[in-house]
């Protein structure tokens, strides 16, 4: 095969193949366009042609045909048969897990919609951690949008029935309000109050909304012996967001709350996935009168999906897989690379590469 | 092509797709400003009939909250199905907004991430066109949890069958940080334990000082810090297992018998320079053969041109200028005379180490030298010197030299030592770790004494007994302006516009009204107070402009919330956080009516004025 024939052969190869012939072979591959990548390939197949070609006939092999009928010099006709059965022994397996074909948009797409109305059924986890509370303190940790409200809700509820009190606290004021609004639609007006710096709405009702901070120096005034609060008839403190304990600010009032919540009362710690929630656990059992049972689980209850928007407006997959390829954040949909890098070169003022 | 997709594209984009309602996440309040603008002229128009949903669910929200009903943003909202939520808003306007998204009016909502937290609504569809947020002045790439947080809006329980996280790239965006977040672990967190003074004040009030190691043992930071010690523990029995065959030899504590004594033997050994075969006249004459020195090199004269060392043996060598002319190279031992005779010679840095003038002038005053010259008295000090005493004497202590486990002591030492130091190491560092939350809450301690809100034995002096009621930041700042009587005869907008310039926190620039002069002047002292207490508590940012907004809405009960607003670049939002924050402080300043009743009072009427308007809108 002549450079011309070969560099005509690879111009009809698409870009993936291209990128496949380069690993190993080329560094940085990814960054090239087509034409440079040829170009890089024909310069680096001087060194050692017979493996190159052959390298390539194989990945020709395997790919189904083409949608387009090859050009009259076909590579398929050429291709040196006797030596493709001991290659592909050769390559095939350590290859074969990053490049079965990424997946098109329309399967991407595929399963958007509205659920059919069902009722509501309880998960597992949220089960799980209602009867847990009853033995004694629980941290929940999981994906954000599970369902941890609904724990809270239900938490409340049974405490509330044994005329017990109920603290909620949220990181912000923000938050405080919107839950404020909607316990109080869940629970009735009358049973719900919310506790700010300055103002105390339905101070004696069963379920007191706060912010962390608010409920932090009421147990400081109890511990200095002015009661406030029915600190006594306190069954349950319901901490919501407890991951800001890591908040390089805040993070101490949480702490300061947890250590200083009265050993009657259940501790009930609502958290988005952390990396260690048992570590939490574990500190809660360690200081507490009940041991702590950790509630984590972190498959979403909607599944989630990850895709790439081009500026021009074409949306693709992110990944080559329909869900998110969790521990290979590499498995991109090469569509979506090409672009990014593409961006990247055009956007990124030059010797500012990475 | 544009750096970044265009939002109207962006939305006809999703809603091809049936991507809608989504949550764009961009980098900055402008951005979701400028957003909202972009639809200004478009025609991407909602159907009638949804256009009238989203003026009913608005309709609902403003008779609770009327500060919105006038918002420059309704109009885009009510025709395109789009509308911004960031920390620039009302609290209100964000509420409407939630509102509007749970009822799924909305196509899109543009948010700023910072805020990520705070939006508490999810869609079916998150845009995320940034990988790094602003954190205290600085970009920082989102870490993995925060990704999985922002991600996670994505996808309604119920309304959805599956959620859309989708990248659309603006510029300097990493894809790397957001597939490593879409993909990865969320990372571990850590506790953040900041010791502050109203946390020791009131930790003293309610239990002796002998009692707080034990609740500072039971904070999550000493959970954390307990690991740490406890993995280190085990690498230090590894350690001991590892020291096993180095236990007690001849003397228990070899290792340090064998350091000691080696370092001893060390000292004597490089005692001995490496010019020791050096006959002591030599190295007593060296110093003398300094460029135009006239010697005697064996039977002939020369003049000393340079001196140096060799570069192999470091023996001493001289250049000279024989008679006749010639440049030699010799050793100083070949030196037989040393005159006191020196020439005028003038140095150069190359062969032959003097200008060419200068070698004829030499070459000329050698010729002209008498036969005999003076020889130069040169004191030779005395040929062996003694060891210094000391050391003999302690060389002599050692038992190493003769002790029969000297050669296994030799080659275990570095070894053993090396553990041993590691031992050593860990052993700090555990015990470090045991005490610094006690150590860092002692540091604390003595800070309060020092300004007498302690007794030496740790009780509560008066003054704390009041001041552990402050329980915000820059409470040590506050108390001592309280202590300063600097309040006293301050009316409410000004105690007002001081807490707020000690509340604000924020160092984004803008125009501001100006302050007044009671005011400037009561804020100077605030400032040079913060700067004496700033190796104590880090000094706020103290701006004057901040303060005049607040003097300015509650010294003036006529002026409105858009009057407050146009004196003001500040967004909307920000305004509402301050004096929310700043209530938050005056409130504290009202729980001292015991003790200070006049400040109290003062602190109650600001917050009678302060709470008006859209402010009085929120619990």
């Amino acid at each position: 095969m002549t450079t011309q024939e070969l560099e005509q052969l690879l111009a009809q190869q698409p870009i993936a193949l291209l990128h496949r012939l380069a690993r190993g072979r080329v560094q940085r591959h990814f960054r090239a366009g087509k034409r440079r990548l040829i170009e890089i390939l024909l310069r680096h197949s001087a060194e050692n042609r017979a493996g190159f070609e052959s390298d390539l006939m194989i990945l020709i092999g395997e790919r189904p045909p083409l949608p387009i009928p090859p050009a009259p010099q076909a590579p398929a006709a050429r291709k040196p048969k006797p030596s493709t059965p001991q290659h592909r022994a050769i390559h095939r397996p350590a290859e074969q897990d990053s490049h079965e074909p990424a997946i098109t948009l329309s399967s991407w797409l595929d399963g958007l919609g509205v659920p059919p109305p069902k009722p509501f059924v309880t998960d597992a986890w949220q089960e799980d951690a209602i009867a847990k509370l009853r033995e004694g303190d629980v941290v929940v940790s999981v994906p954000t949008g599970s369902g941890k409200t609904y724990v809270a809700v239900e938490a409340a509820r049974r405490a509330i029935a044994e005329n017990r009190t109920v603290i909620y606290t949220s990181p912000l004021k923000a938050l405080s309000n919107t839950k404020y609004t909607e316990f109080s639609k869940i629970f009735g007006a009358d049973q719900v109050g919310i506790l700010t710096g300055d103002r105390r709405d339905n101070g004696q009702a069963p379920l007191l909304i706060m912010t962390t901070e608010i409920l932090r120096n009421l147990l400081y005034d109890a511990g200095g012996g002015e009661i406030d609060i029915r600190l006594d008839t306190l069954g349950l403190v319901i901490l919501d967001e407890s991951q800001y304990i890591a908040d390089p600010e805040r993070g101490v009032v949480w702490e300061e709350t947890i250590i200083f919540c009265p050993g009657q009362a259940r501790l009930l710690l609502l958290s988005a996935s952390i990396g260690n929630p048992h570590d939490i656990a574990e500190w809660l059992t360690s200081i507490r009168p009940t041991p702590c049972h950790l509630v984590r689980h972190s498959t979403r209850t909607v599944p989630l999906r990850a895709g790439y928007l081009h500026p021009n407006g074409k949306l693709m997959p992110l990944f080559r897989t329909v869900g998110i390829p969790h521990g290979h954040p590499s498995h991109l949909h090469p569509e979506a690379k090409r672009l990014f890098t593409q961006y990247e070169d055009e956007t990124l003022p030059t010797g500012r590469r990475r | 092509m544009p750096p970044s997709i265009h939002p109207v594209d962006l939305i006809l984009a999703l809603r091809d797709k049936h991507l809608t309602p989504a949550i764009v996440f961009l980098t900055s309040r402008r951005a979701c400003d400028e957003a909202m603008q972009a639809f200004d002229h478009s025609q991407v128009l909602l159907p009638p009939i949804r256009q009238q949903a989203i003026a009913a669910v608005l309709e609902k929200v403003i008779v609770q909250y009327p500060s919105i009903a006038e918002h420059p943003l309704i109009p885009t909202v009510q025709r395109i199905g789009v509308a911004a939520h960031h920390a620039g808003h009302l609290p209100s306007w964000k509420i409407a907004v939630e509102e509007l998204m749970r009822h799924g009016c909305l196509d899109a909502v543009f948010a700023t991430t910072t805020l990520a937290a705070g939006v508490d609504f999810p869609a079916r569809t998150v845009i995320i066109t940034q990988s790094s947020i602003r954190k205290s002045r600085d970009f920082t790439d989102l870490t993995i949890g925060e990704v999985q947080q922002i991600a996670g809006r994505a996808g309604r329980r119920g309304k959805d069958l599956v959620g859309f996280a989708i990248v659309t790239p603006s510029p300097y965006i990493d894809l790397n940080v957001l597939t490593k977040g879409f993909t990865g672990h969320p990372e571990a967190i850590n506790s953040q334990f900041l010791i502050s003074y109203p946390m020791v004040l009131n930790l003293l009030k309610a239990h002796p000082l002998d009692q707080i190691q034990p609740i500072l043992a039971k904070s999550f930071a000493q959970f954390q810090l307990n690991q740490r010690a406890e993995v280190l523990e085990r690498k230090l029995d590894g350690l001991r297992e590892q020291m096993e065959p180095f236990g007690p030899r001849v003397c228990t504590d070899w290792i340090t018998e064998w350091q000691t004594f080696d370092q001893v033997r060390r000292q004597k050994s490089h005692r001995a320079p490496a010019r020791k075969h050096e006959p002591p006249e030599i190295t007593a004459r060296f110093h003398f053969l300094t460029p135009g020195r006239v010697v005697g090199i064996g039977r002939s004269r020369g003049v000393v041109l340079r001196q140096y060392r060799s570069k192999g043996q470091k023996s001493p060598m001289i250049t000279a200028l024989r008679q006749g002319g010639g440049i030699t190279e010799s050793p100083a031992s070949t030196v037989t005379e040393v005159s006191d005779r020196v020439l005028d010679c003038v140095d150069a840095p190359v062969y032959p180490w003097c200008t060419p003038e200068s070698v004829e002038e030499l070459l000329r005053h050698l010729e002209e030298l008498p036969g005999r010259l003076p020889e130069l008295p040169i004191l030779i000090p005395k040929e062996d010197e003694p060891i210094p005493d000391a050391i003999v004497q302690t060389l002599g202590d050692f038992a190493c030299p003769t002790c029969p486990s000297r050669s296994a002591c030799q080659r275990d030492y570095p070894h053993a030592s090396k553990l041993r130091q590691e031992q050593q190491r860990h052993l700090k560092s555990i015990q470090a770790l045991r005490t610094s939350l006690w150590h860092r809450f002692q540091g604390k301690i003595d800070v309060l004494q020092e300004f007498g809100y302690l007794t030496p034995t740790a009780h509560l002096t008066d003054d704390g007994e009041w001041a552990r009621l402050i329980r915000i930041d820059h409470s040590l700042l506050i108390t001592e302006l309280i202590r300063a009587e600097a309040f006293n005869g301050a009316d409410p907008a000004m105690l007002a516009a001081v807490m707020s310039s000690i509340a604000h926190d924020d160092d984004r620039p803008g125009a501001f009204p100006r302050v007044s002069s009671g005011l400037g002047s009561l804020l100077g002292q605030v400032r040079k107070l913060a700067l004496s207490l700033s190796p104590h508590e880090d000094p706020p940012l103290l701006r004057a402009d901040i303060a005049a907004v607040t003097e300015r809405w509650i010294g003036d009960p006529s002026l409105t919330w858009i009057g407050l607003c146009k004196s003001t670049t500040m967004a909307e939002g920000d305004i509402y956080r301050l004096l929310a924050r700043t209530l938050e402080f005056l409130s504290q300043l009202h729980t001292l009516k015991a003790t200070h009743p006049g400040l109290a009072d003062t602190a109650s009427r600001a917050i009678a004025n302060l709470r008006r308007g859209v402010l009085e809108e929120l619990p």
